[in-house]
Protein backbone atom coordinates (compact mmCIF):
# COMPACT_ATOMS: atom_id res chain seq x y z
CA UNK A 1 0.00 0.00 0.00
CA UNK A 2 1.22 3.34 -1.00
CA UNK A 3 1.41 6.12 1.89
CA UNK A 4 1.57 9.39 1.11
CA UNK A 5 3.89 11.21 1.86
CA UNK A 6 3.51 14.07 5.10
CA UNK A 7 4.69 16.92 3.07
CA UNK A 8 1.83 15.74 0.29
CA UNK A 9 -1.28 15.86 2.93
CA UNK A 10 -4.09 17.78 1.51
CA UNK A 11 -5.07 20.92 3.38
CA UNK A 12 -8.53 19.55 4.28
CA UNK A 13 -6.87 16.70 6.12
CA UNK A 14 -5.20 18.64 7.90
CA UNK A 15 -8.04 21.13 8.60
CA UNK A 16 -9.86 17.87 10.03
CA UNK A 17 -6.50 16.83 11.95
CA UNK A 18 -6.29 20.49 13.41
CA UNK A 19 -10.20 20.29 14.37
CA UNK A 20 -9.17 17.39 16.20
CA UNK A 21 -6.72 18.97 18.48
CA UNK A 22 -3.41 18.22 16.54
CA UNK A 23 -1.94 21.27 16.80
CA UNK A 24 1.19 19.71 14.40
CA UNK A 25 -1.65 19.72 11.62
CA UNK A 26 -2.06 23.43 11.91
CA UNK A 27 2.00 23.95 12.09
CA UNK A 28 1.84 21.79 8.77
CA UNK A 29 -0.89 24.47 7.54
CA UNK A 30 1.51 27.70 8.64
CA UNK A 31 4.19 26.53 6.90
CA UNK A 32 2.81 25.51 3.79
CA UNK A 33 1.30 28.75 3.16
CA UNK A 34 2.99 31.14 5.31
CA UNK A 35 5.17 32.71 2.05
CA UNK A 36 2.15 33.93 0.06
CA UNK A 37 0.32 35.23 3.37
CA UNK A 38 3.40 37.20 3.69
CA UNK A 39 3.68 38.32 0.79
CA UNK A 40 0.46 39.64 0.09
CA UNK A 41 0.14 41.65 3.77
CA UNK A 42 4.06 42.48 2.57
CA UNK A 43 2.56 44.15 -0.33
CA UNK A 44 -0.61 45.51 1.35
CA UNK A 45 0.85 46.50 4.82
CA UNK A 46 4.33 47.18 3.79
CA UNK A 47 7.26 44.91 5.09
CA UNK A 48 7.42 46.22 8.91
CA UNK A 49 4.05 45.14 10.14
CA UNK A 50 3.67 41.98 7.43
CA UNK A 51 4.80 40.00 10.25
CA UNK A 52 2.39 41.33 12.63
CA UNK A 53 -0.55 40.97 10.06
CA UNK A 54 0.61 37.30 8.81
CA UNK A 55 0.13 36.19 12.86
CA UNK A 56 -2.96 38.14 13.04
CA UNK A 57 -4.19 36.42 10.30
CA UNK A 58 -3.11 32.96 11.04
CA UNK A 59 -4.54 33.00 14.42
CA UNK A 60 -7.86 34.40 13.13
CA UNK A 61 -7.72 31.21 10.86
CA UNK A 62 -7.11 29.05 13.21
CA UNK A 63 -10.02 30.50 15.88
CA UNK A 64 -12.74 30.11 12.68
CA UNK A 65 -11.09 26.99 11.36
CA UNK A 66 -14.84 25.27 12.17
CA UNK A 67 -16.63 27.82 10.16
CA UNK A 68 -14.33 26.78 6.97
CA UNK A 69 -16.89 25.40 4.66
CA UNK A 70 -14.54 23.98 1.72
CA UNK A 71 -16.49 25.66 -0.86
CA UNK A 72 -13.15 27.77 -2.17
CA UNK A 73 -9.44 26.50 -1.47
CA UNK A 74 -8.35 27.31 2.02
CA UNK A 75 -5.57 29.47 0.63
CA UNK A 76 -8.28 31.58 -0.77
CA UNK A 77 -10.11 31.55 2.68
CA UNK A 78 -7.00 32.24 4.09
CA UNK A 79 -5.85 35.06 1.71
CA UNK A 80 -9.57 36.48 2.60
CA UNK A 81 -8.38 36.68 6.33
CA UNK A 82 -5.38 38.36 5.40
CA UNK A 83 -6.52 40.82 3.32
CA UNK A 84 -9.23 41.86 5.65
CA UNK A 85 -6.52 42.00 8.37
CA UNK A 86 -4.26 44.36 6.30
CA UNK A 87 -6.63 46.40 5.11
CA UNK A 88 -7.48 46.60 9.06
CA UNK A 89 -4.47 47.30 9.76
CA UNK A 90 -3.84 50.27 7.23
CA UNK A 91 -7.24 51.71 8.50
CA UNK A 92 -5.79 51.35 12.52
CA UNK A 93 -2.69 52.69 11.08
CA UNK A 94 -4.06 56.31 9.06
CA UNK A 95 -6.36 56.61 12.22
CA UNK A 96 -3.06 57.03 14.77
CA UNK A 97 -1.36 59.82 14.76
CA UNK A 98 1.38 59.74 12.17
CA UNK A 99 4.68 58.79 13.53
CA UNK A 100 8.27 59.88 11.89
CA UNK A 101 9.10 57.58 9.63
CA UNK A 102 12.59 55.68 10.12
CA UNK A 103 14.34 54.49 7.56
CA UNK A 104 15.30 50.99 8.06
CA UNK A 105 18.16 50.35 5.00
CA UNK A 106 17.35 47.04 3.72
CA UNK A 107 19.82 44.29 3.27
CA UNK A 108 21.70 45.52 0.10
CA UNK A 109 22.27 49.14 2.07
CA UNK A 110 24.38 47.35 4.94
CA UNK A 111 26.34 45.27 2.20
CA UNK A 112 30.03 46.48 2.14
CA UNK A 113 30.74 45.24 -0.72
CA UNK A 114 29.42 47.78 -3.46
CA UNK A 115 27.11 46.52 -5.90
CA UNK A 116 27.53 46.16 -9.92
CA UNK A 117 25.55 49.52 -11.16
CA UNK A 118 23.03 47.56 -13.01
CA UNK A 119 22.03 45.66 -9.47
CA UNK A 120 21.67 48.92 -7.66
CA UNK A 121 19.75 50.76 -10.76
CA UNK A 122 17.23 47.79 -10.71
CA UNK A 123 16.80 47.49 -6.84
CA UNK A 124 16.08 51.49 -6.94
CA UNK A 125 13.87 50.73 -9.43
CA UNK A 126 11.81 48.07 -7.43
CA UNK A 127 11.86 50.60 -4.48
CA UNK A 128 10.69 53.04 -6.75
CA UNK A 129 8.02 50.69 -8.21
CA UNK A 130 7.06 49.77 -4.47
CA UNK A 131 6.50 53.05 -4.08
CA UNK A 132 3.89 53.97 -6.30
CA UNK A 133 2.23 50.52 -5.53
CA UNK A 134 2.16 51.88 -2.08
CA UNK A 135 0.33 54.81 -3.15
CA UNK A 136 -2.37 53.33 -4.84
CA UNK A 137 -5.53 52.96 -2.63
CA UNK A 138 -5.47 50.01 -0.50
CA UNK A 139 -8.20 48.40 -2.13
CA UNK A 140 -7.28 48.55 -5.57
CA UNK A 141 -3.78 47.88 -4.34
CA UNK A 142 -4.47 44.33 -2.99
CA UNK A 143 -6.24 43.57 -6.42
CA UNK A 144 -3.07 44.02 -8.38
CA UNK A 145 -1.27 42.39 -5.71
CA UNK A 146 -3.46 39.21 -5.89
CA UNK A 147 -3.48 39.09 -9.77
CA UNK A 148 -0.72 40.43 -11.14
CA UNK A 149 2.44 39.62 -8.59
CA UNK A 150 0.62 36.58 -7.08
CA UNK A 151 -1.15 35.45 -10.61
CA UNK A 152 -4.56 34.40 -8.45
CA UNK A 153 -7.44 33.18 -10.96
CA UNK A 154 -10.44 35.88 -11.24
CA UNK A 155 -12.14 33.17 -9.68
CA UNK A 156 -10.22 33.16 -6.25
CA UNK A 157 -9.77 36.72 -6.15
CA UNK A 158 -13.97 36.83 -6.81
CA UNK A 159 -13.82 34.58 -3.52
CA UNK A 160 -11.02 36.25 -1.55
CA UNK A 161 -13.31 40.03 -2.07
CA UNK A 162 -16.20 38.11 -1.77
CA UNK A 163 -17.48 40.09 -4.86
CA UNK A 164 -18.97 38.94 -8.48
CA UNK A 165 -15.85 38.19 -11.07
CA UNK A 166 -17.52 40.71 -13.25
CA UNK A 167 -16.93 43.87 -10.72
CA UNK A 168 -13.38 42.33 -9.73
CA UNK A 169 -12.64 42.64 -13.49
CA UNK A 170 -13.77 46.15 -13.36
CA UNK A 171 -11.78 46.81 -10.24
CA UNK A 172 -8.82 45.93 -11.39
CA UNK A 173 -8.65 47.72 -15.16
CA UNK A 174 -9.09 50.62 -12.98
CA UNK A 175 -6.53 49.67 -10.52
CA UNK A 176 -4.10 49.06 -12.94
CA UNK A 177 -4.97 52.77 -14.66
CA UNK A 178 -4.25 54.47 -11.79
CA UNK A 179 -0.89 52.69 -11.43
CA UNK A 180 -0.15 53.43 -14.79
CA UNK A 181 -0.69 57.22 -13.90
CA UNK A 182 1.11 57.08 -11.12
CA UNK A 183 3.84 55.76 -12.81
CA UNK A 184 3.45 57.59 -16.27
CA UNK A 185 4.22 60.88 -13.77
CA UNK A 186 7.20 59.68 -13.17
CA UNK A 187 8.36 59.83 -16.86
CA UNK A 188 11.54 58.16 -16.65
CA UNK A 189 9.99 55.13 -14.69
CA UNK A 190 7.58 54.68 -17.49
CA UNK A 191 9.42 54.75 -20.45
CA UNK A 192 11.94 52.89 -19.16
CA UNK A 193 12.43 49.19 -21.67
CA UNK A 194 9.96 47.25 -19.16
CA UNK B 1 -1.54 33.64 -15.02
CA UNK B 2 -3.84 30.81 -13.42
CA UNK B 3 -5.60 28.37 -15.46
CA UNK B 4 -9.40 29.16 -15.52
CA UNK B 5 -9.32 32.49 -16.52
CA UNK B 6 -10.48 33.33 -20.32
CA UNK B 7 -7.67 32.43 -22.59
CA UNK B 8 -6.54 35.84 -23.12
CA UNK B 9 -6.82 38.04 -20.85
CA UNK B 10 -7.73 41.50 -22.45
CA UNK B 11 -5.39 43.62 -21.88
CA UNK B 12 -4.61 47.59 -23.37
CA UNK B 13 -1.24 48.09 -24.77
CA UNK B 14 -0.30 49.94 -21.58
CA UNK B 15 -1.66 48.02 -19.12
CA UNK B 16 0.53 45.12 -20.86
CA UNK B 17 3.25 47.52 -20.20
CA UNK B 18 2.43 47.70 -16.73
CA UNK B 19 2.44 44.11 -16.45
CA UNK B 20 6.21 44.40 -17.61
CA UNK B 21 7.46 46.91 -15.17
CA UNK B 22 5.67 44.79 -12.29
CA UNK B 23 7.99 41.29 -13.25
CA UNK B 24 10.61 42.78 -11.97
CA UNK B 25 8.45 42.73 -8.09
CA UNK B 26 7.73 39.65 -9.15
CA UNK B 27 11.01 38.51 -9.52
CA UNK B 28 12.11 39.51 -6.01
CA UNK B 29 9.35 39.06 -3.62
CA UNK B 30 9.18 40.04 0.14
CA UNK B 31 9.92 36.85 2.24
CA UNK B 32 9.44 36.52 6.08
CA UNK B 33 11.65 34.85 8.40
CA UNK B 34 10.81 31.46 9.39
CA UNK B 35 10.46 32.53 12.78
CA UNK B 36 6.93 33.29 11.92
CA UNK B 37 5.44 29.70 12.26
CA UNK B 38 6.76 28.83 16.15
CA UNK B 39 5.51 32.88 16.56
CA UNK B 40 2.29 31.60 15.47
CA UNK B 41 1.92 27.95 17.07
CA UNK B 42 3.21 29.55 20.35
CA UNK B 43 0.62 32.03 20.34
CA UNK B 44 -2.03 29.72 19.52
CA UNK B 45 -1.04 27.47 22.50
CA UNK B 46 -1.33 30.16 25.28
CA UNK B 47 -4.79 31.37 23.40
CA UNK B 48 -5.99 28.02 23.82
CA UNK B 49 -4.95 27.38 27.17
CA UNK B 50 -6.61 30.56 28.06
CA UNK B 51 -9.95 30.25 26.37
CA UNK B 52 -11.84 28.04 27.92
CA UNK B 53 -11.11 29.78 31.66
CA UNK B 54 -12.52 32.69 30.11
CA UNK B 55 -15.24 31.50 28.22
CA UNK B 56 -15.94 30.38 31.68
CA UNK B 57 -15.65 33.27 33.46
CA UNK B 58 -17.94 35.01 30.55
CA UNK B 59 -20.61 32.51 31.62
CA UNK B 60 -20.71 33.14 35.37
CA UNK B 61 -20.16 36.73 34.77
CA UNK B 62 -23.29 36.92 32.49
CA UNK B 63 -25.28 34.46 35.24
CA UNK B 64 -24.47 36.97 37.98
CA UNK B 65 -25.35 39.60 35.47
CA UNK B 66 -28.80 37.62 35.22
CA UNK B 67 -29.32 36.87 38.82
CA UNK B 68 -28.70 40.16 39.70
CA UNK B 69 -31.18 41.65 37.56
CA UNK B 70 -33.47 39.32 38.53
CA UNK B 71 -33.16 40.38 42.23
CA UNK B 72 -33.82 43.86 41.30
CA UNK B 73 -36.43 43.52 39.28
CA UNK B 74 -38.51 41.18 42.07
CA UNK B 75 -37.79 43.77 44.85
CA UNK B 76 -38.63 47.06 42.76
CA UNK B 77 -41.80 45.12 41.84
CA UNK B 78 -42.34 44.07 45.28
CA UNK B 79 -42.19 47.63 46.47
Amino acid sequence: MLIEPPHMESDESLIDRTLQGELTAFEQLVERHRGIVFRVAARIVGPDDAEDVSQDAFLRAFHRLDQYRGTASFRTWLLQITQNVALNALAWARRRPAETAVETPDAADRDPIQQPASALEERERRQRLELKLGALRPEYRSLVVLRDLEGLSYNEIADVLDTPIGSVKGRLHRARDELIELLRNNTYDWELPA
Amino acid sequence: MNAGDSPVDDLTPAERRLTRHLEVLRVSPPSGSAELVPRVIRSVRWQRAIRDPLVLVGAVAAAVADGVGLLFGRSESGS
